[in-house]
């Protein structure tokens, strides 16, 4: 792996993507196909943060507390939100649109709070149980799990992506892919061609809650602190705007707009401060011109056919008053 | 003709000398310190790195750090500090308060642009993800505003020039209690907060210390604005002091409101309460109210005086402790370069865990063996919108 690795960063190196950069672009590609799994299904689901914030907080509490090999604690933070998703997609689920965004918001100030509080709340039971007072440290609230390690590498969010990659091939031709751009399409009528609605629609919902878990697995592995605040509201409208940017056409979308919205700061350091203007004037740029999202041919082909009837209708654009 | 330029030069000698001796005399000045020589060996430039968080909502601190760091700079240059023909440069990254963009920037400046060493980040949960890279690396890192517990035992290349809040609140406490007589106190505390929440862990230990029980405990999110449920009921138990760990946002509003309910005994705070604006704010009801501080402005230091006169000159604004522990940071560093005549990063770090007594506006300034800093704090008392020296004012 190093092979490919080591002339792949000396040729992004130049231009500011160094390798703890290029791990973030990976994670947040996973993000990305979470969030494209839900919108894909025809569910505007914001909850990614809060299942990525779930699956970080249980790897790091396996590698770290209980010493588990980072595979181990990988699949145990995937399961962790799978199995807290199946409790708030059946009720949630059944909301659609914006409400459905607004209760995974909810959803994910819960978790945020929940972990903000957990000690405090242990503590109080345990003082009430045994009837003295306790202090109990576990995840330590606002402080942050600190000195996790560093176990995660390039070569694992690569393979990882590309047998992500494989399975959304086969997921698409699939019966349930198929199941699910049905739903998108119009639920009402999936439901009435013989497809179990609530079922695939809460399938889907779990795939990306676990997604969102590994990312928070790997995550946490690669920042060596996890702390409430990293997964709020601003974590979820980061991984919505990976979706907006890349497009959710195809699964390769969310990943190409979670890589440039990830690397983009990062290359353009040079413009101090201001560099993260850019990232905002971009998804402006795109959503106006590019309503599909980046990967998208029908939108590159009608932006170019706009621009040449732009170009022939008005041959002189300095004598134009609109 | 020969004569007459003679006499010329010779004036001219005195009418240039005499400002520098006249200032030498009035005003201390920073790099004074003849601890060590005038290095020879060091090439013509040297740099440094600097990790602030320059946007978002953090640039209110990483704003004037970065002021702060560059004035020391431009003073060093000048002054000539690390020799003739060597030029320090500041080498600023953005952090915006982001672990990740830390642990980017932290990468960039330690093996990109290989830098001499490396100042900030601001956050202290920035420093836990950034600092390892550069430790990994062997180069110094120096947080100038982490105060988190633990920092430096990330490795033997991490520094800080900022006092934990493990070194402020304790000798708060014990000062408050020898002067107030305190037996019992109501603790109030944000939970929410790394910053509050370690600030109420050392409030609860310096008050075991000291024999001072604790009544009441009660907790707040950041953001709220109704404290008067966990004032009632700490205030129930008649404390002889309040102890609060907040932010100045929330501070504003507890000191206010715990006034309302007719208390005016006083209000011994964490570092968020050791702020200008929140005495401004709370007008005449921050009378009482105790803060332990690294530093403030109305410190009689000589070189604290010339630094703040300095900064205002410099930005039109005045300084606040982490614009002030940065400014000192920076001339830390530099001494660490100039001692160790060398701009190898392990001869840097040696340098500057050996600094003792070095003198700067947060008055003498020496690091311990965790690599930790060490001079003395100042508890301080409001009166009538100023702080003053507790105990002094008797």
């Amino acid at each position: 792996m190093d092979a490919v690795l080591t002339p792949l960063l000396d040729i992004l190196r130049p231009i500011g993507i160094t390798e703890p950069v290029l791990q973030f672009m990976l994670v947040n590609a996973i993000l990305g196909v979470s969030i494209y799994l839900t919108l894909h299904a025809g569910m505007f689901s914001l909850a990614s943060a809060g299942f990525m914030a779930i699956g970080a907080y249980v790897g790091a509490l396996l590698t770290q507390q209980s010493d588990w090999p980072l595979w181990a604690a990988l699949l145990g933070g995937m399961a962790a939100a799978g199995v807290i998703a199946v409790p708030i997609g059946l009720p949630t689920l059944r909301l659609r649109d914006i409400y459905l965004a607004i209760a995974t918001i909810g959803f994910g100030e819960v978790v945020r709070v929940l972990i903000l509080n957990f000690d405090d709340i242990a503590a109080s039971v345990l003082t009430t149980l045994q009837g003295e007072r306790v202090r109990f440290r576990l995840i330590e609230g606002a402080r942050g799990i600190k000195g996790i390690p560093t176990l995660t590498e390039t070569w694992h969010l690569i393979l990882f992506l590309i047998v992500l990659g494989y399975l959304l091939t086969r997921l698409h031709r699939s019966r349930f892919g198929r199941a699910m751009a049905a739903i998108r399409q119009d639920e009402t009528v999936a439901a009435n061609m013989g497809i179990n609605v609530v079922y695939v629609k809460n399938m889907v919902f779990i795939l990306s809650a676990v997604l969102a878990g590994a990312a928070g697995v790997f995550s946490a592995h690669l920042t060596r602190i996890i702390t409430p605040a990293a997964f709020g509201f601003d974590k979820a409208v980061d991984i919505l705007a990976f979706a907006v940017l890349g497009g959710t056409s195809t699964w390769i979308g969310p990943i190409v707009g979670a890589m440039v919205l990830t690397a983009m700061p990062e290359v353009l350091r040079f413009l101090k401060e201001f560099r993260g203007v850019f990232n905002g004037l971009v998804l402006l740029v795109v959503i106006v011109y590019l309503p599909g999202g980046l990967v998208n041919p029908a939108g590159w082909s009608r932006l170019w056919q706009r621009l040449g009837r732009a170009q022939t209708a008005s041959p002189s654009p300095s004598t134009g008053v609109d | 003709m020969r004569k007459v330029c003679l006499a010329l030069s010779f004036l001219l000698i005195g009418v240039l000398a005499l400002p520098v001796l006249a200032q030498d005399m009035e005003t201390p000045q920073m790099g004074w310190w003849d601890e060590c020589a005038t290095p020879e060996n060091l090439p013509d430039t040297v740099t440094i790195g600097v990790v602030f968080g320059l946007s978002g909502p953090i640039s209110v601190y990483g704003g004037p750090q970065q002021q702060a760091v560059q004035l020391a700079v431009d003073e060093i240059n000048e002054s000539g500090y690390l020799g003739e023909g060597t030029t320090l440069v500041a080498m600023f990254e953005d952090s915006a308060g982001d672990a990740e963009q830390a642990i980017a920037a932290m990468t960039k400046l330690v093996e990109e642009d290989q830098v001499v060493a490396v100042i900030g980040p601001t956050l202290s949960t920035e420093a836990f993800s950034a600092d390892p890279v550069a430790q990994e690396n062997g180069t110094v890192v120096m947080g100038v505003s982490n105060t988190a517990i633990g920092l430096t035992d990330m490795g033997d290349f991490v520094f800080r020039d900022s006092l934990p809040e493990s070194s402020v609140i304790p000798g708060t406490i014990a000062q408050a209690t020898e002067v107030l007589g305190l037996e019992k106190v109501g603790v109030l505390y944000g939970n929410d907060d790394d910053f509050t929440l370690s600030g109420y862990d050392v409030f609860v230990q310096a008050l075991e210390d000291n024999n001072v029980a604790i009544t009441n405990e009660q907790t707040f999110a950041r953001g709220d604005v109704d404290f008067n449920p966990q004032l009632t009921a700490l205030l129930a138990d008649e404390p002889d002091a309040l102890v609060v760990s907040a932010l100045a946002a929330e501070a504003v509003q507890i000191i206010t409101q715990a006034r309302d309910l007719g208390y005016e005994g006083p209000i011994i705070g964490g570092n968020g309460l050791n702020s200008p604006s929140v005495l401004e704010q709370s007008g005449d009801a921050s009378n009482g109210v105790i803060v332990g501080a690294a530093w403030n402005i109305a410190s009689p230091d000589p070189l604290s005086e010339v630094w703040v006169s300095n900064y205002q000159a410099a930005y039109d604004a005045t300084p606040d402790q982490f614009a002030t522990q940065a400014y000192t940071g920076a001339w830390l560093m530099a001494t660490a370069i100039r001692c160790g005549d060398s701009a190898d990063r392990t001869a840097v770090r040696d340098a500057l865990a050996a600094i003792q007594d070095f003198p700067t506006p947060l008055g003498t300034f020496s690091f311990d063996e965790d690599r930790n800093p060490v001079h003395t704090p100042v508890v301080q008392i409001a009166q009538n919108g100023a702080f003053g020296v507790l105990g002094a004012e008797e």
